[in-house]
């Protein structure tokens, strides 16, 4: 089966990973500074959403594991070894996971949808398709060869 | 390239182990939130997880429930130690809050009334601070289910305020004590606002909408429908 090239798959983690860095920092930030996250789409998803007890896991805004997540993901895709491939899948479907679980809290739970929350976990997803693809593609290969076509 | 079949299998076995643990994670915490787990705290008082149950998705912005733009406001003046104030809250108010405060055409404003005695204050300043973390309504309808006798001290008992403010979901408990101390004076200006509107007694409510004169006192409506009525009047 041909994968697309290492490199191209490396690239487009980082970009969805600096993305979510982006996203996931400015949610720990607006709740930081006493404020919710603002819905670009108007209606009070976000705040309903960042005022639920889901928001935080042992007191801490889980928007703060996501920057440090989506950091941990921008590193992986830096290295072209095993170490980095497996690390950065175990990673982005930890972060898949519990995108899912908050993705049905949000629904089904709180009944309110956060769309930074959402664009996060869609984030997310695009990155575990992307590390699975590149483990399974790439995985037991040594990193100083040209990438497979 | 250079590749290790074994190096590779070994990588495929620990990510397909990792994956089927993940999944199964994701179902466990599904289903122990599914049955019952919920959005609040302290579960020992009783009817936490109802109360927050029936207020989850309802937009609350310090003690106002619904959204801010809805078209009708009612505004309820009540003392958390007043037994009327907790029936209304349990029989009256429910179908309003699910057929109209859910729907965004009626917010709702609770304002403190503080009629019984200085424990009253102590609980709405803690009532008023559980707002400031969107948490006000929670904190207002679990007090009422565990509401005791007037001026037995329970009201303004730290162990029992702290109780109610983690059942309701009230996060950060450091910042919902500080806010207290601040939200005294607030009390204070609604109970001077209901004694200039000449309201006597709690629950008092007040009405305003597209059809009022600003906000009119409507009093204390006995039933649902009456309440409903008042409301149509104003829309």
């Amino acid at each position: 089966m041909n994968y697309p090239s290492e490199w191209s798959l490396r690239r487009a983690i980082a970009f969805c990973a600096a993305l979510g860095v982006t996203v996931a920092a400015y949610i720990a930030i607006a709740e930081a500074g006493g404020d919710s996250p603002v819905c670009l789409a108007g209606g009070s998803g976000c705040k309903t959403v960042a005022d639920s007890s889901y928001s935080h896991v042992a007191g801490v805004n889980i928007a703060i594991f996501g920057v440090i997540g989506y950091l941990l993901l921008l590193a992986s895709s830096f290295f072209a070894n095993d170490a980095a491939r497996l690390g950065g899948f175990l990673i982005a479907l930890g972060g898949f996971g519990y995108s899912l679980f908050l993705t049905y809290v949000e629904i089904f739970k709180i009944e309110a949808i956060c769309q930074w929350c959402l664009g996060s976990a869609v984030l997310m997803t695009i990155i575990f398709l992307l590390s699975a693809t590149r483990l399974i593609g790439y995985g037991g290969t040594d990193g100083a060869v040209p990438d497979r076509a | 390239m250079n590749e290790s079949p074994e190096r590779r299998a070994k990588l495929l076995q620990v990510a397909a182990g990792a994956a089927f643990l993940a999944l199964a994670v994701v179902i466990a915490l599904i289903v122990v939130n599914a049955s019952g787990g919920g959005d609040g705290g302290d579960t020992s008082l009783e009817g936490a997880s109802e109360v927050n149950r029936s207020l989850q998705g309802i937009p609350q912005e310090e003690m106002l429930l619904g959204d801010p733009e809805a078209p009708v406001e009612l505004v309820e003046f009540g003392d958390l130690q007043c037994p009327y104030c907790a029936a209304y809250a349990g029989e009256i108010l429910p179908p309003i809050i699910e057929n109209q405060v859910k729907k965004g055409q009626l917010k709702i404003d609770f304002r403190n009334f503080t009629i019984i005695g200085p424990d009253s204050a102590e609980a709405g300043a803690a009532a008023l601070a559980a707002g400031v973390q969107g948490r006000g309504w929670n904190f207002v309808e679990l007090f009422y289910r565990n509401q005791g006798g007037e001026n037995e001290g329970y009201a303004a008992d730290e162990a029992f305020l702290e109780a109610v403010a983690k059942g309701a979901g009230v996060k950060d408990l450091d910042r919902w004590n500080e806010d207290r101390a601040l939200k005294t004076a607030e009390v204070e200006e609604t109970t001077a606002e209901a004694q200039q509107l000449g309201i006597e007694g709690t629950p008092t409510f007040a009405i305003r909408g597209p059809k009022t004169d600003g906000l009119e006192v409507i009093g204390t409506p006995d039933s649902t429908s009456a309440l409903e009525e008042a409301i149509e009047g104003a829309r």
